[in-house]
């Protein structure tokens, strides 16, 4: 028999829940939520940081246009750059943020927090991974970054150019690494090349000797590498201090200050988006300009990414409101394949049926501390 | 020749876990404190090193205000963590976490300082040549083995002939007995953890030449403390440094039979086969039974 006070009680805390419940959502009315799933901390914090600066930009530069009716609020959530991260990152900020909008980055963590984001209707925005299976993950699944299949692409002709017929390719065992090394595997022998090692890692991994003792015992030309975070930093430093000479090619997860600032990163061949900070488009000029006002230096690549990530939000949700429509997952993603065109930084993207956009990939050199186009 | 080079490198790194894991077996052996935040120890010493020598100041100097902030911050957990614990409740468990809570909070700070991005001294003594052919040495390798060579020494001799070293191995046997000499075990454990938080110096002043740093090297350097110790037997200086070594040179050799990604594991299924066939660890005192 349920006594007296348990029934009072369980009344009272349903009661609490309700009033929690309305208040919560009355706030939520009053703005709109988009979630970061970000590394906040660990090897991989340094992304967070670039990735979180880049939305904030956009936010300030929609509240100044008063491009919405609503404020738009950001969320954050610490991926920790995991798989496990990312699936309980998305969870809260799905079910309890009540976000409709997420910015997303890492391949592994995409992969875990797409089933998550689709079933909750939320749309995700992906400006860091570039795993090639991102592409048409999800139908709320977006890219705003080409993929490392564009990126191999790209460097496989300069490769050839330069003579390079003996390849070695190191890469961190996860979704991304495995992807870069089918591909170079597949792509070597087409171009005339062969692989001359693989050379797998942990993602934890931090010492590189004995690593590099095996990649000089394979004989390159050149060596490949799939890495991101501190990591890249250790590799090349490691790889250049224990007799590794010959030419380190990686892809854009090298356009982050710790690898930019590294002595031993001179020389380093990486290939990234174009990222063209004289275009004299106005979101170009304005996103540089107040970039250098406000931190005195240029914006990366990820800078820009998830400023348009941004962006892309501001202008879908405009023309959403301006039809009296839902600003919803599902009618964001039927704009998105409706208008496919948007003004973005770095000129006008475009996007396919899956929901990636398609910009042009240029190579570069890294040399005394700055990127230089050779290709 | 491959293995040869496997070798060298394998020392070079097994000597940098070595110098790592000492302080911490030192202060465990004299103590008993599980100091989890040794690891923040060598971040806050690497980063006072690094941040002083880009600043232009010559590296011995560096070197010297490492020391003060590593020696520093042990008297600050002795004082204002360990000390109060022990006073009221001193149970292992509590201990444990709040000295893990101190790595979180040094990480917070090293990243609010400093930011999140990798860091590395650069010197031309991280730069391997070849010395025979295949075989590249860097000259901080012969650094890292002069700098080890010397503080074993110097360890050695302190515990071995001073009056304070032999109350420190005194501590951990009976701290009861040490009052009835007329020594003071709260002093004699404050000198341990000042001078187990020096011995993380020269590993962190190394470690941020030769793999660099970031502020979330703190775990990480505690893992590999933990597993010397282990291997080494809990307690013994020797022990740790030797096991350091020994794990050191596995994960390198590792990578001649095996893919390279094992190579961390390989030191950490070195670990479970001495916890499972060799307790005591390699010069640890005979586990009862």
């Amino acid at each position: 028999m349920i006594q007296r006070r348990t029934l009072l009680a369980a009344s009272a805390a349903s009661a609490a829940l309700l009033l929690a419940d309305r208040f919560s959502a009355a706030q939520e009315a009053g703005s709109y939520i988009i979630g970061t799933l970000f590394p906040m901390a660990g090897p991989n914090a340094e992304y967070g940081t670039i990735f979180t600066a880049g939305a904030q930009m956009a936010l300030a530069h929609i509240a100044e246009d008063k491009m919405l009716r609503k404020p738009v609020e950001l969320r954050a959530e610490d991926s920790q750059g995991t798989p496990q991260g990312g699936a309980t990152g998305m969870t809260k900020l799905a079910n309890v943020d009540h976000a409709i909008y997420t910015l997303i980055g890492f391949t592994g963590v995409s992969k875990a927090a797409a089933p998550i984001g689709q079933r909750n209707k939320v749309v995700m925005v992906n400006g860091g991974g570039v795993g090639p299976d991102l592409s048409g993950l999800a139908p709320l699944f977006w890219n705003v970054i080409p993929l490392i299949d564009k990126e191999i692409a790209a460097i496989l002709p300069w490769l050839k150019a330069q003579g390079s017929k003996r390849v070695a390719v190191l890469y961190v065992d996860d979704p991304l690494g495995n992807a870069a090394l089918q591909q170079m595997t597949a792509a070597l022998p087409a171009n005339g090349a062969t692989l001359a090692g693989s050379f797998s890692i942990a993602p934890t991994a931090q010492q590189f000797g004995a690593i590099a003792a095996k990649i000089r015992d394979s004989s390159p030309d050149a060596v490949y590498f799939a890495s991101y975070g501190a990591q890249q930093a250790q590799i090349i430093k490691q790889l250049r201090d224990n007799g590794v000479t010959q030419t380190l090619i990686t892809y854009s997860a090298a356009t982050i200050p710790s690898v930019r600032d590294l002595a031993e990163a001179d020389g380093l061949v990486f290939t990234a988006q174009i990222s063209d900070w004289t275009l004299t488009d106005p979101v170009t000029q304005r996103f540089v300009k107040d970039w250098r006002a406000k931190y005195n230096a240029d914006p990366t690549t990820y800078h820009q990414n998830y400023y348009n990530a941004v962006r892309l939000f501001g202008m879908l949700a405009q023309s959403l409101e301006k039809a009296d429509k839902p600003v919803d997952g599902e009618a964001m993603r039927a704009e998105l394949l409706r208008v496919r065109r948007f003004a973005l930084v770095g000129g006008e993207g475009s996007f396919d049926d899956n929901g990636n956009i398609a910009i042009p990939i240029q190579i570069n050199r890294m040399k005394g501390g700055r990127a230089e186009k050779i290709g | 020749m491959l293995l040869l080079q496997l070798l060298a490198s394998g020392i070079q790194t097994g000597l940098i876990y070595a110098l790592t894991a000492a302080g911490f077996a030192l202060i465990f052996g004299a103590t008993r404190i599980f100091h989890v935040a040794h690891g923040a120890t060598f971040a806050l010493a690497g980063y006072a090193f690094l941040e002083t020598a880009v600043a232009g100041v010559p590296w011995p100097l560096a070197c010297l205000v490492s020391l003060v902030v590593a020696v520093g911050f042990g008297l600050f957990m002795d004082a204002f963590v360990y000390r109060p614990i022990l006073r009221h409740e001193g149970s292992f468990f509590t201990v444990f976490v709040a000295a893990f809570g101190m790595v979180v909070v040094v990480q917070s700070v090293l990243e609010l300082a400093f930011g999140r991005s990798f860091v590395s001294y650069s010197s031309t003594l991280t730069r391997a040549t070849a010395v025979l052919p295949g075989l590249y040495l860097a000259p901080i390798f012969w650094v890292i083995i002069a700098v080890t060579a010397a503080i074993l020494l110097l360890t050695g001799v302190f515990l071995g002939r001073s009056r304070a070293g032999i109350g420190l191995r005194a501590l951990s046997e009976n701290p009861e007995l040490l009052r009835a000499f007329g020594l003071s075990a709260r002093r004699l454990s404050a000198l341990a953890i000042a001078l187990g938080s020096a011995l993380a110096v020269p590993g962190a002043v190394l470690m941020a030449a030769t793999s660099g740093l970031q502020p979330s090297i703190g775990p990480h350097v505690m893992l590999i403390s933990l597993a010397a110790s282990i291997v080494g037997g809990i307690g013994s200086l020797r022990g740790a440094v030797a096991a350091g070594v020994l794990l050191g040179v596995t994960e390198s050799l590792v990578v001649s039979i095996l893919d390279t990604q094992w190579s961390e594991s390989a030191g950490f299924v070195l670990l479970f086969g001495f916890i499972l066939f060799r307790p005591r660890g390699l010069l640890g005192q005979p586990v009862p039974r």
